[in-house]
């Protein structure tokens, strides 16, 4: 599927949120989900930080399609165009109409490790289980979201909304989320050991060496390493 | 599928002229900011009680109509001194980075409308930091309905309660802000005090509240309609933008909200990001004294001499007469204003409206009817500015020469304005200008510069768009005291006939500048991300 390249996932939600005013409140539906959004700004880390084998999401709030220009037309509306004989009136009327979505969505776009199975079940399962509460928090806000009671209703209807796009952010491969981690760990503190040890005598760079890979523990991605979500050192 | 607005973003001010909801008080309260932290908590606790622009009642929504109303709205500086990113600063149009005071040479603030003649307020305000205006804030109050002329004072005194509770809510508010914005007093009152707030409220005409100004004319009758306003869905007619087959459709939302499709089918420029313009407006903000013993004096002075006598002569200065509101369009003289007169009496409330409003200046094109340079034309000239001549036509007789433009109102359609407040202050004295009254008027529109500044420069200070050389709008124009410049206007007649036009000579200023500023409205959702300080420009 063009949505999977390797054991990376590339997944794109588009939940569409309930039209009219939350109940009790002068707010609407799209405008609760994007303060609430928002409000993530301020946590320590991102509630998605929790959830496992996520590379990289964003959410937003798309409120309305945007028009670019007037509708175009084919080569036959470019004749018409020029012909004298062809009324005003006649050309518009034809012209396609503008339109607008019926409620906003909520975008949710993810790329994850799904591993050799191909589908983002596994990873859907673990963004319940970890952070259910606040997806309950902003998908409350959706059409028919009242309606899911459990994990497996989470994934069903999140797999209705799903649109099958190939969108994908560059800067990651397809290894475990907690490979890459270990991974980044691992440039970094040897870069520093590197600047650390510049110009030592063979020996004492090779003891030093030995007690760095100890430290570090290359080969164990439990053990010293980035955390999910990590972005301060 | 038809352009949804989300109501709920929007705020109620942008959308509703509260004076038509039964609001007819309101006080106006402005800020500096003296710490940025403390400003945007102050923000983000009055935002929880600003008003959107909801349908109100029950049904779908069921938000109660409030007593009093909350709107609030930041000048360029204000936007600064609350930490807005500079990059989101810089993608403001230059007109509103610069403010009104210093765009006085476009928009003809000159002689007595000169800012040092300006409200202290108004005069002080970029000058030095801490007496800069940053932030505005509207309140205003409802009233009980009037079912009979007894009721009036008991619901002129619920409103004056309600306007003291928002009041106390405000000043409240500012107390929590623990010193991090001050409110800037400064606006003169009627005994020539200076207050801390500027108050507003309708004119009384034996002791009933009406929606007529100072000199007595009725204000606001033709609001633009736009599309997406549900409140405003029966109002198309004569407010909307003229057709080629007579009727109305709505304007483009884009002309009077940022982040929408306007009338050239493309985004207004706005700034960013999106989130930050989206559901926004701009607002210019005038205080305008009136002139009453100018006005009057000139009015019966050129009214002996006028043939149609004093009251008719009012009606030509505007386009309406003072009573009703009749157009001169339906009703240009004694005759017809009898006729029509009959008929509003008779009409209910949604055909006396139409009576108003569903006209055109298709049958007026010389303009004998409605003067070229009465307020109401140079407003909102409707289908009519596409107008030409040739050789072989009547002297002085102007018709439509279609075909150029989409629609009739092409050229007008650009430049259409949201207007809001209401009248200040007391006339107690007809026989001097002096004294503390006029109006406040809230001009909304998405291009300060395409739509107010335009109106201001071309069609009420000069007069070329109507065929009219350097004649000024005659209410409103900024009229010399010079007499070697002295402001004239004519008053055709229809060109077929025997009548002579009448020039009005030495026309002197009836309405001067005491201030304002231009300020940015943002949606709720940008209020709450200037508030957080997340906006992100990138």
């Amino acid at each position: 599927m063009a949505n999977v390249s390797g054991n990376a996932y590339g997944l794109t939600i588009l939940s569409p949120i309930r039209n009219g005013v939350v109940r009790g409140a002068e707010i609407s539906h799209a405008d609760a989900v994007r303060e609430k959004l928002q409000a993530w700004n301020h946590e320590f880390n991102s509630p998605m930080a929790s959830v496992p084998q996520t590379y990289l999401c964003r959410f937003y709030v798309l409120d309305d399609v945007v028009t670019q220009s007037l509708p175009g037309g084919s080569a036959l509306d470019s004749l018409t165009d020029l012909s004298p004989y062809i009324p005003d009136a006649l050309r518009r009327w034809a012209l396609p109409a503008e339109d607008h979505l019926q409620s906003a969505y909520l975008v949710f776009s993810s790329n994850l490790f799904c591993g050799p199975a191909g589908t983002p079940d596994a990873y859907l399962h673990g963004m319940w289980n970890a952070i259910e509460a606040r997806v309950r928090e902003i998908w409350g806000h959706c059409y028919g979201f009242d309606e899911v009671r459990n994990v497996d209703d989470f994934v069903g209807y999140m797999k209705k909304c799903q649109l099958e796009a190939t969108l994908f952010f560059v800067g990651s491969n397809d290894a475990p989320l907690e490979e890459q981690l270990k991974a980044l760990y691992l440039k970094q503190e040897f870069a520093k050991f590197a600047i650390d040890n510049q110009g030592l005598p063979a020996a004492q760079l090779r003891a030093n060496y030995a007690a760095f890979v100890q430290r570090v523990q290359p080969e164990n991605v439990q053990g010293p390493a980035w955390q999910p979500g990590q972005y301060r050192l | 599928m038809t352009q949804q607005l989300d109501l709920l973003d929007i705020q109620g001010h942008i959308l509703r002229a509260y004076g038509r909801f039964s609001y007819p008080m309101a006080r106006y309260v402005f800020f500096n900011i003296r710490d940025s932290g403390k400003a945007r908590r102050f923000v983000e606790s009055v935002t929880r009680r600003v008003t959107t622009a909801v349908v109100w009642g029950a049904g779908v929504n069921d938000v109660p109509q409030p007593d009093w109303t909350v709107n609030i709205a930041f000048t360029y500086q204000g936007l600064k001194e609350l930490e807005v990113p500079r990059a989101s600063l810089m993608s403001f149009p230059p007109e509103f980075a610069e403010g009104m005071k210093h765009r006085k040479d476009i928009l003809g603030d000159d002689g007595p409308s000169a800012p040092e003649h300006w409200d202290p307020v108004w005069q002080d305000n970029r000058e030095t930091r801490d007496k800069d205006v940053h932030i505005f804030i509207a309140l205003n109050a409802v009233a009980l309905p009037i079912t009979e002329p007894s009721a009036v004072e008991k619901s002129m005194a619920y409103c004056e309660a309600n306007l003291q509770a928002a009041y106390a809510w405000l000043l409240a508010e500012v107390a929590g802000a623990n010193g991090g914005v001050v409110i800037l007093g400064g606006h003169r009152g009627d005994d020539g005090e200076l207050l801390d707030y500027q108050d507003v409220k309708v004119v009384t005409e034996n002791g009933l509240p009406t929606a007529k100004e100072h000199f007595g004319y009725t204000d606001g009758i033709s609001d633009p309609v736009f599309h997406g306003v549900p409140y405003d869905v029966d109002r198309l007619i004569g407010r909307g933008k003229q057709m080629d087959n007579g009727s109305w459709a709505p304007l483009a939302t884009g002309e009077f909200l940022l982040g929408y499709i306007d009338e050239a089918h493309e985004y207004p420029p706005a700034p960013l990001p999106n989130l930050l313009a989206r559901n926004g407006t701009y607002m210019v903000y005038r205080k305008l004294h009136e002139n009453v013993a100018s006005f009057d004096s000139y009015l019966k002075q050129e009214g002996q001499k006028y043939p149609g006598g004093e009251e008719l002569l009012a009606a030509k200065f505007v386009g309406r007469w003072r009573d009703n509101g009749a157009p001169l369009t339906a009703a240009p003289d004694a005759q017809s204003k009898a006729k029509f007169d009959a008929a509003y009496a008779k009409a209910d409330s949604a055909e006396r409206d139409r009576m108003l409003n569903n006209f055109t200046y298709d049958a007026d094109m010389s303009g004998a009817r409605c003067p070229f340079s009465s307020h109401m034309r140079r407003i909102n000239p409707r289908g009519s500015l596409e107008m030409g001549r040739e050789d072989t036509d009547v002297p002085g007789s102007l018709k439509k020469m279609a075909g150029a433009f989409d629609t009739p109102g092409a050229l007008s359609n650009r430049r259409r304005i949201l207007r809001r407040g209401l009248p200040y202050g007391k006339v107690t004295d007809r026989t001097t200008d002096k004294g503390n009254h006029g109006i406040v008027i809230m001009m909304l529109n998405a291009d300060i510069n395409r739509q107010f500044e335009f109106v201001q420069q071309q069609w009420i200070n000069y007069g070329n768009d109507f065929k009219a050389g350097n004649d000024k709008e005659i209410i409103l124009g900024n009229h010399s005291s010079d007499p070697r410049f002295a402001s004239r206007a004519v008053l055709q007649v229809d060109p077929a006939g025997d009548d002579v036009p009448y020039i009005l000579s030495k026309i002197p200023r009836f309405v001067e500048t005491r201030g304002g500023e231009y300020f940015f409205i943002p949606s709720m959702t940008a209020l709450r991300m200037i508030a957080r300080g997340v906006i992100d420009p990138t």
